[in-house]
C-alpha cells in the first residue's frame, strides 16, 4: 500500500496534479493495484512497435502533415514512418532535443502539440487522457530510447474478418488487426493499426476498427501497421424484397465470375444488347469507326445464331483494327513528331500497325521494343528509347506500361502503398543507363529547343549499367523489380535483352496481368484494376477471378491479343445492353450494364466525317486521312503555322500530346469548351456546311423519311423508331414542301446537327 | 460517425491482455482506462475524438475569410527591368543605375523612372515587393513559375507543357471555388504566350480540361470586338442554335442515355451552360467595350493592352474570379510597336529607346488609369491586381547598352484586394542584385494570392497518379495584408 502511495505521489509530481486530481489518482491506484503493478513489471515502451504506430495512427507522418517533403512547422517525419531511424532523431535530437522533456515528459513539445495544449496547426491529435499520451510520456520518462535494433520485427498483418459482406440494413462491424512478429508472437494490435478506405466516403472506420459502410457496393479498406499493409474488402448489398437473380446465359468463365458478384450484391444485369447496338459498339471498340450501312445491313439481315462471334473474328483481319490499336499503342509509346521527327514517327507507327496486323504475340512485340537498338530510322522499335530519353523516365515508363507498376513515388521516398523502396527504384533505373543514343544529325528548326530532333539517331548499348543513387552518391547496381540482382548474368553484355525477356516472360508476375487489364479497359471502359497501370496489393482488382482468368487466357494463348479480345467480346458481360433495369441504375461497378463513354477525340471526328461523307484536313497530313490514322500526336508545326480546325477539335476532345507514358494523358472528360466546339466551333460547322457533303445528295431525295432513315442507319446502325419519325418528320416535310433547296438544306443541317449531337451519337454505349 | 462503443471493445481487451507480460506492452494506462472507464467516466477522449472529427470536417468546408473577390493578373511577358522602373538605384554607378533619371512618387522615398510620371502619382495605392527571387533564367521556365507559383523541374528554354506540371492559377481557383453558370470563373486573353514553344502554366494541366481558363485571342482594341465563342459562325443565328438544341433535346428524350448515363448528363449540362453563356447578358455585356465612354477608353489607351485592362475590369464586375491579361504574345524586346519586355539589345536594337518609346508609355498610360478607375468604383478593395514579369533584368548593363535576364531579384507590384496601400516589402542590395531583406519566392506570392482569395494555401489537389499535391508550396506573406 505504501508503494502505491509513493507511486501516486511521484506521478502527481510529474503530472503537477492538483490535490483533487491526486485523490482520484490515488483511488484509482488502489482499485487497480494489480493492473498497475503488473504493468510496471512489464518491459519498457518500445519505440518501434509502440511509438511509431502511435505517430502513424494519429496521422502525424502523413504526407499532408509532418510526413511531407518539407515537414510542417519545422518538424519533419519520414513519410508514413518509412525511416524510423530518422524519426527517432527528429523526435529526440533535432534542435537540441527540444521536442522532448525528459524531466517533465508531459511538458514535452510533441505532447503539448499533439494535445493542442499549445497552438498546433494540425489541431488535437489525441487527448491528455489517452493511451497515446500515456505511452508517449512513459517512453520519454524511461529515457526516450530507441529499440530499433532489438525490438521484435512485425512480419505479417492479418485482418479478421478477411472480408465482410453485409446486407442492408446491417452496415457495420469490426475489423481486428493481428500482427505476427519474428519472435513468434502474434498480437491483436487493432488499436494501433491505421484503417483507411481506398475511396473516401465509402466506409468509415474508427480507431478501434469499428466500421460503418456508407453506401452499397464493393469497397476496400487498407489496414496498415508500420510497413505492413493489407486490403480488406468490405461490401454492402442493398436490401431487396424477394430478390431472385436472373440474367443471360453465361458464355464463358468470365461471365460466371461477373454474375457471381452481381448475385452477392442483389443486382440483376441488363439484357443482351440488340444487334444494332452490338455492331455499333463492337465497330467503335475494335475498329474505331461506325459500321457502314452495308455492313449494318448484312449483319442485321443475317439469321445465323453465331453471327456476333463471326463478326468479331472477321473484324480482326481488317486494316482498321490495326490502325485503331496502333493509335492506342502510339499514345503509350510516345509516338510524337517533335522528338521522333516526321519520318521516325511514321515508321514507328507503321511498325506498330504491322505488328498488330500480323497479330504478333504481345510478349514478342514488347520484347523487341525493350531490347531495341540501332538506327531509329532502320529499326523502328528503337524509337521508344528515342522518345523516352532519360534513364529514370525509361525505368518508370517501362514499369508503368508493361508491368502496371507506378514507381515514381519511390524516387524520393519508399512507395507509400507498395513494396518498392528507393533501393528498388535505383536498382531498376540502373538497367536503363546502359542505353545511350548518338545523334547522327539534327536539322532542327529551333536550335534552342532541346526536345526537337530532325535526323537519324542510333540507340546503342554502352554496356555498363548502374546509376548514381542521389541519396549517398553510391553506384546502384542494376536489379530487377522484386528480384535479386543475382538472378541476372551480370557478365553478359546484352543485358537489355535479358531484361526484355524477364519483363515479358510467362513467369513475370505482372506483365500478362497488366496487359490483360489494359485490353479489358479498352473494351469495357474501366480497368478491373483502376487506374490500369497501378497494380499493387493495396489497389486490388474489383474482380480478381476475372483478371486471373484473362491473364491465363493470355498466357495460354502465348500472348495472343486477338484471342483475348475475342474472349471478352464474346462474353455476355460485354454484350449487355446499356439500358438499365430496376436494379442496376446504380450498379456499383459490377458490370451489370454497359456504360456509355464519350467517344474518343479521333473516333468522334471520324464519326462525323463518316456520316457526313466529307472530311477535314490535319496540318501536315494528306487530305482524306482519318483522325484515327494519324501516326503522331500532331504534325510539329513551326511557330508561325496554325492548327487546323480539325487539329483544334482533337485537342479539345482529349487527344494526348504524348509526353507521358500514361494512359491518363488521353481524356474522355467532357468540358464546356467541347460544347462550344460542337455548337459554334469550326470543325463540325465546316463539315455540316460543306457543299459537297452528303446533305447535298439528301436534299434531292423525294421523301424526307428516306433521309431520316439513312441518317439513322449511318449514325446509329438502326432504323428510326416511330417516335423519332414523328419528331423529325414534321420538321423536314414542311421544308420539303418548299421548292427552295437552300431552305430545305438549312432545316436539314439543323436536324443533322441535332442527330450528331444527340447523346446516342456522342457516346459509345 | 456515430460512436457506438462506450464499453471497451474486444480488441482493446485483447490488446491489454496481449500487452501484459510480453515484450510488446501497450500503454500502461490502457489497463487503467479499460478497467476504470465506467467508474470515472473517462470516456472523454472518445467524445473529444468525435468532436474533433466534426471540427475537422467543418474546417475542411469553411475556408478563410476572403479579402479579395477576384484577381487581375497582368503578366509582363519578357521580363521588365526592376532597376529601371520600381527599384531605382540612383546612387549606383552608371552601368548599374542606367541612363534613365528618377522622379519622386506619391510614396515618399520611393522614386520611379522618368516616363512613369502618372504611375508615380498612384504609387500610394500599391505595394511593391522588391525582393522577388528565383533561379530560372529561361523565359518558359520562369513564366511557368510566375503563372503557376511552382518551381519548374528544369530551367529549360523550351520547357514542355506536360500533365506533370502545375496548372495555371486561374485553373486552381476554378477547381476550388464555386462558379456562376453563365460566367467563366477564369479568363485569359488576348494571347497564348510562347517563346519558341507555348509557355507552360497557361492551362489546367492535371486538373483536367474542364478547368482550363476560358481563353480568347481576339483583340479588344479592334473595332467590332466581341468574343469569338459568343459570335456564331456565319449563317448561324442564336435562334437557329436554340432550335437545334430543341431538336437535340427531343431526340435525347427518346433514348435512355440521359436518364442512365452520368456522362450523357454531364454533356447535356455543358450544352445548357454554353447556350446560357451565348445568351447571357452578363457575359455578352461584359464584352461590350463600346458601352464605356470614349474618354475613358482613350484614357486606358487605344491599344490591345489598354483595352484589355478595361475589359478586365468589366469581367471582374460581371463575376469573373481570375482574369489573366498577357502584355504580349512574344517576349519581344526588339520593336517599339509590339512584343514583350525582353530587351537584350540583340540585332542592333537597344533597350532604352525601345522601352522609352513603347513599354514605359503604354504602361504609364494604362496602369494608373486602370488602378484609378478600379479605385473610384470601389472595385480595387475587393480585387487584387498583380503586375509582374517572369524575372527582372541584369543590374549591370551589357555590351549592347541593354539588360539581360535576372531572376535573382526583381520587383512585383500589387494593388487592392486586401493588400496595403503605399507599402514596400523586401529590399534589394545597393546594386539591385540580390534581396537583402524578406526574400519572396513565387511560391510565397502564390500562397498569398490564394490566401487573399480565401482559398487555404495548403489545399491539396490530386496530380497524375492521384499524388496529393499542395496548391502552393510557399507561405502567405501576412505582412502585405492591410
Amino acid at each position: 500500500m505504501l508503494s502505491i502511495v509513493t507511486q501516486s505521489i511521484n506521478k502527481a509530481v510529474r503530472l503537477r496534479l492538483k490535490p483533487r486530481e491526486l485523490w482520484l489518482l490515488f483511488l484509482v491506484s488502489i482499485c487497480f493495484n494489480g493492473n498497475l503493478s503488473s504493468a510496471h513489471a512489464a518491459e519498457a515502451i518500445s519505440f518501434q512497435n509502440q511509438v511509431m504506430p502511435i505517430l502513424a495512427k494519429a496521422g502525424c507522418n502523413l504526407g499532408t502533415c509532418h510526413g511531407g517533403a518539407r515537414g510542417k512547422g519545422g518538424f519533419k517525419l519520414s513519410l508514413r514512418g518509412e525511416s524510423p531511424e530518422l524519426d527517432f532523431l527528429a523526435l529526440t535530437q533535432e534542435f537540441g532535443g527540444r521536442r522532448i522533456n525528459r524531466t517533465l515528459p508531459e511538458r514535452s513539445l510533441i505532447l503539448l502539440k499533439a494535445t493542442a495544449t499549445v497552438a498546433h496547426e494540425g489541431s488535437q491529435r489525441f487527448n491528455k487522457v489517452s493511451e497515446e499520451f500515456e505511452a508517449l510520456s512513459q517512453w520519454i520518462l524511461e529515457g526516450a530510447d530507441s529499440d530499433l535494433d532489438s525490438a521484435p520485427q512485425p512480419v505479417a498483418l492479418d485482418i479478421k474478418p478477411a472480408a465482410a459482406l453485409l446486407t442492408q440494413p446491417a452496415n457495420s462491424g469490426q475489423l481486428q488487426a493481428w500482427v505476427s512478429f519474428d519472435d513468434g508472437s502474434t498480437r491483436d494490435l487493432t488499436r494501433w493499426t491505421v484503417f483507411e478506405p481506398t475511396v473516401a466516403g465509402t466506409v468509415e472506420v474508427d480507431p478501434e476498427g469499428n466500421f460503418e459502410i456508407l453506401k452499397p457496393g464493393f469497397h476496400s479498406v487498407i489496414a496498415r501497421f508500420l510497413n505492413l499493409q493489407r486490403p480488406v474488402e468490405v461490401s454492402l448489398a442493398p436490401k431487396k424484397q424477394d430478390f431472385r437473380w436472373s440474367g443471360p446465359d453465361p458464355q464463358n468463365e468470365l461471365d460466371e465470375w461477373i454474375f457471381a458478384k452481381q448475385r452477392q450484391l442483389n443486382v440483376r444485369p441488363s439484357e443482351i444488347c440488340s444487334d444494332s447496338e452490338f455492331i455499333r459498339r463492337a465497330s467503335l471498340d475494335l475498329l474505331g469507326r461506325l459500321p457502314t450501312p452495308k455492313e449494318t445491313e448484312a449483319f442485321l439481315g443475317s439469321a445465323d445464331s453465331h453471327k456476333r462471334s463471326q463478326w468479331i473474328t472477321s473484324a480482326m483481319e481488317r486494316p482498321e483494327l490495326a490502325s485503331f490499336w496502333a493509335l492506342k499503342w502510339s499514345d503509350l509509346l510516345r509516338n510524337e513528331e517533335k522528338t521522333l521527327d516526321r519520318k521516325g514517327s511514321q515508321s514507328f507507327h507503321r511498325w506498330i500497325q504491322k505488328s498488330i496486323a500480323d497479330n504478333r504475340p504481345l510478349n514478342e512485340f514488347v520484347q523487341e521494343i525493350l531490347a531495341a537498338s540501332g538506327s531509329s530510322y532502320q529499326n523502328p522499335a528503337a524509337n521508344f528509347y528515342r522518345a523516352v530519353r532519360d534513364p529514370i523516365e525509361r525505368a518508370e515508363s517501362t514499369a508503368q506500361l508493361f508491368l502496371g507498376k507506378r514507381l515514381k513515388c519511390a524516387q524520393c521516398h519508399n512507395h507509400p502503398f507498395d513494396r518498392w523502396t528507393q533501393d528498388d527504384y535505383y536498382g531498376w533505373a540502373g538497367w536503363f543507363t546502359q542505353v545511350d543514343y548518338k545523334v547522327l544529325e539534327n536539322r532542327r528548326k529551333d536550335s534552342n529547343d532541346q526536345h526537337e530532333f530532325v535526323g537519324n539517331q542510333v540507340v546503342w548499348m554502352k554496356g555498363q549499367g548502374g546509376i548514381r543513387d542521389p541519396r549517398d552518391g553510391s553506384h546502384a547496381k542494376p536489379a530487377l523489380l522484386g528480384a535479386s540482382s543475382q538472378q541476372m548474368n551480370q557478365s553478359e553484355d546484352r543485358q537489355l535483352e535479358q531484361l526484355a525477356k524477364w519483363v515479358t516472360s510467362k513467369e513475370n508476375p505482372w506483365f500478362a496481368k497488366a496487359q490483360a487489364n489494359r485490353v479489358w479497359y479498352h473494351l469495357m471502359g474501366k480497368g478491373l484494376v483502376d487506374p490500369i497501370d497501378d497494380l499493387r496489393p493495396t489497389n486490388p482488382p474489383t474482380h480478381p477471378e476475372v483478371l486471373n482468368f484473362l491473364t491465363h487466357k493470355l498466357l495460354d494463348s502465348d500472348f495472343n491479343l486477338r484471342a483475348l479480345i475475342q474472349t471478352i467480346m464474346e462474353s455476355a458481360t460485354y454484350q449487355l445492353s446499356s439500358v438499365p433495369n430496376e436494379d442496376n441504375l446504380e450498379e456499383f461497378g459490377l458490370y451489370a450494364r454497359r456504360h456509355a463513354n464519350r467517344m474518343e477525340a479521333e473516333v468522334l471526328l471520324d464519326g462525323f466525317q463518316q456520316v457526313l461523307g466529307t472530311s477535314l484536313n490535319f496540318a501536315g497530313y494528306p487530305n482524306g486521312l482519318r483522325a484515327t490514322q494519324i501516326p503522331g500526336a500532331k504534325a510539329f508545326a513551326p511557330r508561325y503555322r496554325k492548327d487546323t480546325a480539325a487539329d483544334q477539335f482533337l485537342e479539345f476532345f482529349g487527344k494526348p500530346p504524348r509526353l507521358l507514358s500514361c494512359e491518363c494523358e488521353r481524356t474522355d472528360e467532357t468540358t464546356l469548351s467541347q460544347a462550344f466546339q460542337l455548337m459554334s466551333g469550326d470543325a463540325l460547322n465546316q463539315l455540316i456546311r460543306d457543299p459537297k457533303n452528303r446533305l447535298q445528295k439528301w436534299v434531292e431525295y423525294e421523301n424526307s423519311n428516306a433521309v431520316i432513315q439513312e441518317l439513322y442507319q449511318r449514325a446509329f446502325a438502326r432504323a428510326a423508331t416511330e417516335g423519332e419519325l414523328q419528331t423529325l418528320e414534321p420538321l423536314l416535310s414542311s421544308a420539303w414542301d418548299v421548292v427552295d433547296k437552300n431552305m430545305r438544306r438549312q432545316v436539314l443541317e439543323d436536324v443533322v446537327w441535332a442527330t450528331l449531337n444527340s447523346k446516342e451519337f456522342l457516346t459509345n454505349h | 460517425m456515430k460512436r457506438r462503443n462506450i464499453r471497451p471493445t474486444h480488441s482493446s481487451q485483447n490488446q491489454v491482455q496481449a500487452a501484459m507480460g510480453s515484450g510488446l506492452n501497450m500503454p500502461r494506462r490502457a489497463a487503467l482506462k479499460v478497467g476504470g472507464m465506467g467508474l470515472l467516466g473517462l470516456n472523454l477522449p472518445k467524445w473529444l475524438q468525435s468532436e474533433e472529427i466534426k471540427k475537422k470536417q467543418e474546417k475542411a468546408v469553411a475556408s478563410i475569410a476572403p479579402k479579395a473577390k477576384s484577381v487581375i493578373f497582368l503578366f509582363q511577358w519578357g521580363g521588365p527591368s526592376h532597376i529601371d522602373m520600381f527599384d531605382r538605384k540612383p546612387d549606383a554607378p552608371e552601368d548599374i543605375r542606367g541612363p534613365l533619371s528618377s522622379i519622386s512618387s506619391a510614396l515618399p522615398g520611393v522614386p520611379v523612372c522618368e516616363g512613369l510620371e502618372r504611375t508615380a502619382r498612384i504609387l500610394d495605392k500599391v505595394t511593391l515587393i522588391r525582393s522577388m527571387t528565383h533561379t530560372m533564367k529561361n523565359h518558359n521556365s520562369a513564366a511557368y513559375y510566375a503563372l503557376s507559383g511552382h518551381n519548374p523541374p528544369v530551367d529549360d528554354i523550351r520547357l514542355r507543357d506536360t500533365l506533370e506540371l502545375f496548372p495555371a492559377y486561374g485553373s486552381v481557383v476554378d477547381a476550388l471555388s464555386s462558379s456562376r453558370p453563365d460566367m467563366p470563373t477564369s479568363i485569359s486573353y488576348p494571347y497564348v504566350i510562347r517563346d519558341g514553344s507555348v509557355a507552360p502554366g497557361q492551362k489546367a494541366s492535371f486538373l483536367g480540361k474542364q478547368h482550363d481558363p476560358f481563353l480568347f485571342t481576339s483583340d479588344p482594341n479592334r473595332p467590332g470586338f466581341s468574343l469569338p465563342e459568343l459570335s456564331l459562325p456565319e449563317g448561324l443565328s442564336y435562334e437557329r442554335l436554340q432550335s437545334r438544341r430543341e431538336i437535340q433535346k427531343l431526340l435525347d428524350r427518346q433514348s435512355h442515355l440521359l436518364e442512365a448515363s452520368e456522362v450523357a448528363q454531364g454533356m447535356d449540362a455543358f450544352y445548357d451552360r454554353a447556350l446560357a453563356m451565348l445568351q447571357s447578358d452578363r457575359l455578352r455585356n461584359a464584352f461590350r467595350l463600346e458601352e464605356e465612354s470614349e474618354t475613358l477608353r482613350d484614357a486606358y489607351g487605344r491599344t490591345t493592352y489598354g483595352q484589355s485592362l478595361l475589359l478586365s475590369r468589366r469581367l471582374v464586375e460581371a463575376g469573373a474570379k481570375f482574369v489573366t491579361v498577357y502584355f504580349s504574345s512574344s517576349i519581344g524586346g526588339q520593336s517599339t510597336t509590339s512584343g514583350g519586355w525582353d530587351t537584350h539589345g540583340f540585332n542592333n536594337t537597344k533597350m532604352y529607346p525601345i522601352i522609352k518609346d513603347y513599354h514605359l508609355p503604354i504602361t504609364d498610360q494604362t496602369l494608373p488609369t486602370f488602378l484609378e478607375d478600379m479605385d473610384s468604383r470601389g472595385l480595387l478593395d475587393e480585387t487584387l491586381v498583380v503586375w509582374m514579369g517572369e524575372f527582372g533584368r541584369t543590374p549591370r548593363i551589357n555590351g549592347n547598352a541593354s539588360r539581360d535576364h535576372w531572376p535573382q531579384c526583381y520587383t512585383t507590384l500589387l494593388a487592392g484586394g486586401g493588400v496595403k496601400r503605399g507599402y514596400v516589402y523586401g529590399a534589394s542590395d545597393d546594386k539591385g542584385m540580390y534581396p537583402i531583406e524578406n526574400p519572396v519566392r513565387p511560391d510565397d506570392l502564390a500562397a498569398t494570392m490564394f490566401h487573399l482569395l480565401g482559398i487555404p494555401h495548403d489545399s491539396m489537389v490530386n496530380g497524375v497518379g492521384n499524388r496529393p499535391l499542395k496548391i502552393a508550396e510557399g507561405e502567405p506573406i501576412l505582412d502585405l495584408l492591410a
